[in-house]
């Protein structure tokens, strides 16, 4: 009897923090499509924070704590690029990063596991779902991440930008982490 | 008006390829030139998306022209030097290498900066690279500029050919790319046109 107590004391610490990762940079990548003139173009950050606490098995402690440096965005076109950072669009100036942090996971009806959270993004906070994907390779494990925002809700290009003919309002977001024990 | 070419004068198609591919490229030019000043806005988005969907229009005609010409005689040249007749036919080369080398090389520009294309809205136009390719992109941009400059240089050339035929030789070179060319030439004849 003593010895189970002595056990259950042990082992609620590490039960009470799900599974810690490390994310690999070089192989991890937070990416977004968009569509400019009725054509998709694709998008990353290419400098992101995200700690990763997850453990299929136990979500009630799963937690993803995500921060990205908004001036890091690349999307292949030197114009745009100049453009983005920009007061119109993200005004990195003054709103230099995102974060989003999730609040509870869940298993849809269909049995995927989503993370509802918050979203901070160019001084504008909204709750976003995350569809997640978690597959556990030898030590590690790769997590896909998807989303749909709307650019006008967080205020990216508004005023004059606005035109969703031009500059469509759908954006799908997409994180493809690679993670290490 | 025949639609064909004759030994005396241009038919009604090549007069209308002709003047429609000057008019636009006055309109390209015009626009060319204004677009790159305006500050980055929507209003300049729009009027780059004319810009490359005009140009896509004459790079349409400029084949279209090239393949009616192709199966057309050439109208005959009054008697002139050799040197004129040279340089009649080297600035006629030109401009129709100009008129696809200028599309062309936008078309390659919008590529390599990697920027959608669209004529006019309705039909999406493939890239010529595989996306963004800074080198390309500068070469491309640099080709598109001087050759625009080349294109202002030949056709000022070909206009004061035209106005000095008609002027100067008060020949019918300048008449037979107009239309109603008999009835100016019957006029002209008379003294009623100058």
């Amino acid at each position: 009897m003593k010895g189970t107590v002595l056990l259950a004391l042990l082992v609620l610490p590490l039960a009470a923090f799900a599974r810690e990762w490390k994310v690999d940079p070089a192989h991890s990548a937070l990416t977004f499509t968009g569509t400019y003139q009725d054509e998709k173009f694709e998008g990353r950050f290419k400098r992101f924070d995200a700690k990763i606490d997850y453990d299929p098995a136990d979500l009630a402690h799963a937690k993803f704590d995500v921060t990205i440096d908004i001036a890091s965005v690349d999307t292949a076109n030197t114009e745009r690029d100049r453009a983005l950072p920009g007061k119109d669009f993200f005004d990195t100036a003054q709103f230099p990063r995102a974060h989003f942090v999730t609040t509870r996971f869940r298993k849809s009806a269909n049995g995927e596991v989503l993370a509802d959270g918050t979203l901070s993004l160019r001084g504008v906070t909204k709750p976003v779902t995350l569809v997640v994907k978690f597959s556990q390779t030898g030590n590690g494990a790769t997590l896909d991440v998807d989303t749909d925002l709307k650019r006008l809700d967080f205020g990216i290009g508004g005023g004059d930008w606005a035109d969703t003919s031009m500059i469509g309002n759908d954006v799908a977001v997409h994180g493809h982490l690679v993670l290490t024990p | 008006m025949a639609l064909r070419n004759t030994d005396a004068r241009w038919g009604g198609i090549a007069q209308f390829f002709h003047w429609l591919i000057a008019l636009a490229i006055i309109a390209q030019g015009a626009i060319g030139l204004t677009m790159v000043e305006l500050g980055m806005t929507p209003t300049k988005v729009k009027v780059f998306a004319l810009h490359k969907s005009i140009g896509l229009t004459l790079l349409a005609l400029a084949l279209l022209r090239l393949a009616w010409r192709s199966g057309q005689r050439v109208p005959r040249d009054p008697p002139m030097p050799r040197w004129q007749h040279f340089a009649a036919r080297a600035s006629h080369f030109l401009l129709y290498v100009l008129i696809f080398a200028l599309p062309l090389s936008g078309w390659l520009f919008n590529s390599a900066a990697n920027f959608p294309l669209e004529w006019f809205g309705l039909v999406h136009i493939p890239s010529l690279t595989h996306g963004l390719d800074p080198v390309l992109k500068a070469w491309a941009l640099r080709a598109h500029v001087v050759l625009f400059w080349i294109l202002v240089g030949v056709v000022a050339v070909h206009v004061a050919g035209a106005l000095w035929h008609h002027f100067v030789q008060r020949d019918d070179v300048l008449l037979r790319m107009l239309p109603g060319f008999e009835k100016r030439r019957l006029a002209r004849r008379q003294g009623v046109l100058q």
